[in-house]
């Protein structure tokens, strides 16, 4: 941050005044490392943003900063600032968000105190041309032809950035603070007396495509009647609701492929946040049903196996956080060889044990695998094979293949849950994650477990003779935690306290799987699927059978391996 | 199981199958709730059992007629209502009384899987869940302010939308003065004409002034018992406070709203004196969490002197015309503007209430009001009132550690206690 640059959060600020003053500004767009500052000031359930814009401002003490009113996490932190006394000359605008005849009005006279209350502040002369100079310059024109949309809320420049390396093609960033656009043609202008100039100004700087916090969306929508937009990207942070329900409305009406990324604008959850780009990316590039875009060509070695009329061998690893899991399939799709092994030591060191093992039960060694696809959260860090593919995708594709007439997927891993819709040819449709709450999960499971005193095992069947119906309500992990110790304490039956945890997973999933508009054709895989209490608990709230069958934990790798094939073929 | 968790079970029960079924039994609970409150007890003042009564008529009325009803933000003048004849369908009540049957989690799960997120304010999601499991219908019309929070301006546009309901917004300007004042009275104006529009029945000048007087009334009687209850506490559960929330505005106007303040008055005037540790108390009242059942309920260990969601916007008013009375109670709430009104007010009436601490409910998803928690704590501690954070969640349950809570609230009344001596 520099310190003699105005510092502003919101495309309302009023630039073209403050540079009436000759004043340069800098957008506070920044990802933050923790929140240690803030934490004290403020409280833990404030919007990532506020949190991170406050540390930022409390740990780089701007000298000049104005926000804007745009909602409650907003006028908190301006109170905190302000009672810090850090800034010395810091301004709180108030934003009209009636769409009224009077918007222009009110925004011109708050543009006014905003200019008297800078000019009595700096001492410096407001500057007219300067203001004419900053306001007539005409914008540039963004780079024609197709594009994806970052919307939603400000994703900081880290996740753009990250978006652009991850997703091929034009990217255009018109988040809330971006995608600024404020113009006027000078022709008239100058005649103006001062009111009516900051008048006109005041409606243009109005005019620009509208935040999510304009609650216009009817004119948000025009943007989706732009041929050239081919997906969006919408990004939330927690607990800033005003984009959580807009995406809600677009992901109903957009007829081109959406993704939400939900972050607390820090940088954690990069796994989570990656496997969604990528499988986006995998949607508009059309990895899927299809084979894989954009893979190499049939190599000499392949080649000369097929030539030679030998058998061919690829194999799938699937990189998880519980498990490492890995498929080796012959040119007949035939399972040679399956391992399924726990995830220590590094996804590396897990990939080559758990490959090796596959190896040698096909009796097979590495230089007869003609190709190696990876897969899950470690893929990245796996040294072994070339080409990678999300396990959204590679979910699909084996789900699609263990049970054709499949259109949704339901997985729960160990560290994520989620519900892929799918067509017929095993295409991702639609798909949702968990957020990074552990209720939903295996882990959530495996937690409860250790608190009964349970394997996973003895988990799966211990509801077996439950009698009365126990409904566990928390559904953070800790708070579920504590619920059960109290209900064993209160000697409620361990088969009851079992059923009502199992149902409070289904409970999270159905709701997770409802958000993809499921079709019937339902298929259940992950590691859970293995048990039977949380089975027949999502059953029962589903209201349909799953289909699983012997390979659903292998369901990541055996895609992976699916696609190995098909590179080749 | 208790009685009302069961009464909750048949609703959910019933819901999934029959919808308007549940609406009825909905509204029995409320009939329910009018007969016991009928019942003489000693353990609850004559006020509160009347508030008890008053409360769960109009929510079944406004429940068993959507097509007389409105549905509202707590902070809409509720008055232009009185004086049609609507009845106001508050949210937050509606939400409040599911949680208290344990019907909540049914209503909160149906949002889940309409996608909304879980940050959003609980009384605000429990209200979506029930129109979307269509438990309740829409209403013929929606009243909202950007007062006093975010949620209203996420919530309610979402329901008009996807409901297609008629509706009206307010909205208040930040700062405070006669300006902002005139501003919402113009808004109001075309709020009435809005209101007859939709129902076709004119609303008087002398039936709104007539409405705007009783709310004035009704006002001078809170502020009265304030003066009282420093020394003397009137007898109930913790949801008694509720009712003056209530009738503060939601029902404010209404010829029963007016006869429960003053009656309250009447009661505190006669009531013994009460030692239990007295607390002024900012946001909502987390009734439903055992910890706060136990320490605040029937004055024993500790007692609300004030709630700031009953006298946000409670003023001693002169102002003769109804739409300026009305605005002003909307300008000049705590909830508006900038924290330092709603610090100031509270310190104020902590001092004329003879309170030892102040307790802010940070109730999940509500940055308007756990945004400032640390500068609650700064003013309100130099200012000599020992405070407590309280996190939790009033509208569900589920959301928070009771035992965590029964700690934080049991120590900060033994504290306070301990300070005595």
């Amino acid at each position: 941050m520099e310190k003699n640059k105005v510092q502003y959060v919101c495309k309302y600020t009023p630039l073209e005044i403050l540079a009436g003053f000759g004043c340069e500004f800098d957008l506070i767009d920044k990802l933050a490392d923790d929140y240690d500052i803030a934490g004290q000031l403020s409280h833990d359930n404030l919007c990532g943003f506020g949190k991170s814009m406050l540390q930022t401002v409390l740990q780089e003490k701007p000298e000049e900063l104005v926000l804007v009113n745009c909602c409650d996490t907003m006028r908190r932190t301006y109170e905190v600032i302000r009672e810090e006394g850090i800034c010395k000359f810091l301004f709180l605008m108030d934003l009209p968000h009636r769409q009224s005849c009077c918007a222009a009005e009110k925004l011109a006279k708050e543009f006014k105190r905003l200019k008297d209350e800078y000019e009595a502040y700096s001492g410096k002369r407001f500057d007219k041309n300067k203001f004419l100079d900053a306001v007539c310059n005409d914008p540039k024109p963004e780079k024609e032809g197709a594009y994806i949309g970052i919307l939603g809320v400000r994703c900081g420049q880290e996740l753009e950035d990250e978006i652009r390396e991850l997703v091929p093609g034009n990217i255009r960033n018109l988040t809330c603070a971006r995608n600024r656009k404020v113009y006027l043609s000078r022709r008239g202008l100058e005649n103006l007396d001062e009111y009516a100039l900051v008048e006109a100004y005041a409606r243009a700087v109005l005019e620009q495509f509208p935040c999510g916090r304009m609650g216009l969306l009817e004119k948000r929508r025009e943007l989706f009647s732009d041929p050239n937009l081919k997906g969006i990207i919408y990004h939330t942070i927690k607990f800033c609701d005003y984009y959580e329900m807009e995406y809600l409305k677009i992901k109903a009406e957009a007829d081109f492929p959406v993704v939400k990324l939900e972050t607390d604008y820090t940088k954690q959850s990069e796994g989570q946040l990656k496997t969604r780009i990528e499988a986006f990316a995998e949607t508009l590039t059309g990895v899927g049903a299809d084979g894989m875009a954009g893979a190499s060509a049939p190599t000499e070695k392949i080649k000369a196996h097929k030539a030679a009329g030998g058998h061919m061998f690829v194999a799938g690893i699937d990189s998880g956080s519980t498990s490492t899991d890995v498929v080796i399939l012959d040119e007949n799709k035939k399972i040679e060889a399956s391992v399924i092994i726990p995830t220590g030591g590094g996804a590396n060191i897990s990939a080559e044990e758990a490959l090796h093992q596959a190896l040698e039960k096909a009796g097979l060694k590495a230089e007869d695998l003609s190709n190696i696809v990876k897969t899950g959260y470690g893929r990245d860090y796996i040294e072994a094979g070339s080409n990678s593919v999300t396990e959204i995708t590679c979910h699909a594709k084996g789900a699609h293949f263990l049970c054709p007439s499949a259109r949704t997927v339901i997985d729960i891993g160990g560290q994520d849950s989620k519900a892929i819709k799918i067509d017929e040819n095993g295409a991702v449709l639609n798909f949702v994650m968990n957020d990074k709450c552990a209720a939903g999960t295996g882990r959530f499971l495996e937690m409860m477990a250790r608190a009964l005193g349970f394997t996973l095992d003895e988990m799966s069947t211990a509801d077996e003779n439950w009698k009365e119906d126990i409904r566990i309500s928390s559904m953070c992990t800790v708070f579920a935690e504590s619920e059960v110790v109290s209900l064993v304490a209160q000697n409620k039956d361990v088969a009851d306290i079992v059923h009502g945890l199992n149902h409070s997973v289904a409970s999270k999933v159905a709701s997770l799987a409802k958000r993809v508009s499921p079709e019937e054709g339902y298929i259940m895989t992950g590691g859970v699927a293995n048990n039977q209490g949380v089975v027949k608990a999502l059953e029962e709230t589903i209201g349909t059978k799953l289909f699983i069958c012997d390979e659903a934990q292998l369901c990541g790798a055996l895609g992976a391996a699916l696609f190995a094939l098909e590179q080749i073929a | 199981m208790d009685q009302a968790e069961k009464f909750g079970q048949i609703i959910v029960d019933t819901a999934r199958k029959n919808p308007k079924k549940a609406r009825k039994l909905l509204s029995m609970g409320c009939t329910i709730n009018e007969l016991m409150s009928l019942m003489p007890t000693s353990k609850v003042s004559p006020c509160h059992r009347y508030g008890s009564r008053i409360v769960s008529h109009s929510l079944k009325q406004a429940i068993i007629h959507p097509d007389k009803s409105a549905m509202v933000s707590i902070f809409i003048p509720c008055e232009p209502l009185a004086a049609a004849g609507i009845t106001p369908l508050s949210v937050e009540a509606f939400s409040g009384f599911s949680s208290g049957i344990h019907a909540e989690q049914y209503f909160l799960n149906k949002t889940k899987e309409d996608g909304e997120p879980e940050t959003l304010c609980s009384f605000h999601r429990v209200f979506h869940g029930a129109m979307s499991a269509e438990v309740l219908p829409p209403p013929k019309m929606l009243l909202y302010t950007n007062l006093a929070c975010d949620a209203n301006m996420i919530s309610f546009p979402y329901v008009i939308e996807k409901y297609k309901i008629p509706s009206f917004f307010i909205e208040v300007p930040y700062e405070r003065n006669h300006e902002a004042v005139r501003y919402v009275a113009e808004q109001l104006k075309e709020m009435v004409a809005f209101i007859s529009d939709i129902t076709g029945a004119k609303i008087s000048e002398d039936e709104l002034r007539e409405s705007v007087e009783r709310g004035k009334r009704t006002s001078r009687y809170y502020l009265e018992r304030l003066k009282y209850v420093g020394e003397h506490a009137l007898k109930g559960p913790v949801e008694s406070e509720l009712y003056a929330v209530y009738s503060g505005h939601i029902m404010m106007g209404t010829k029963e709203a007016e006869i429960y303040n003053r009656k309250t008055l009447n009661d505190i005037k006669k009531a013994a004196n009460n030692d239990a540790v007295r607390l002024l108390w900012l946001h909502m009242i987390p009734f439903l969490q055992p910890s706060i059942c136990q320490n605040l309920g029937y004055s024993t260990k500790a007692r609300i002197t004030a709630v700031d969601l009953v006298y946000d916007s409670m003023f001693d008013l002169d102002l003769a015309d109804p739409y300026e009375a009305m605005a002003y109670r909307m300008v000049y709430s705590v909830y508006n503007g900038n924290i330092d009104w709603r610090i100031e007010r509270a310190i104020e009436l902590a001092k004329q209430t003879n309170t030892e601490g102040i307790v802010v409910f940070a109730h999940w998803g509500c940055k308007s009001t756990f945004g400032a928690s640390g500068l609650y704590t700064k003013r309100f501690e130099e200012a000599g009132f020992p405070t407590l954070i309280l996190n939790g969640d009033g509208g569900d349950p589920s959301n928070c550690a009771d035992g965590q809570m029964a700690t934080r609230m049991g120590a900060f009344i033994e504290m306070l206690e301990e300070q005595r001596h």
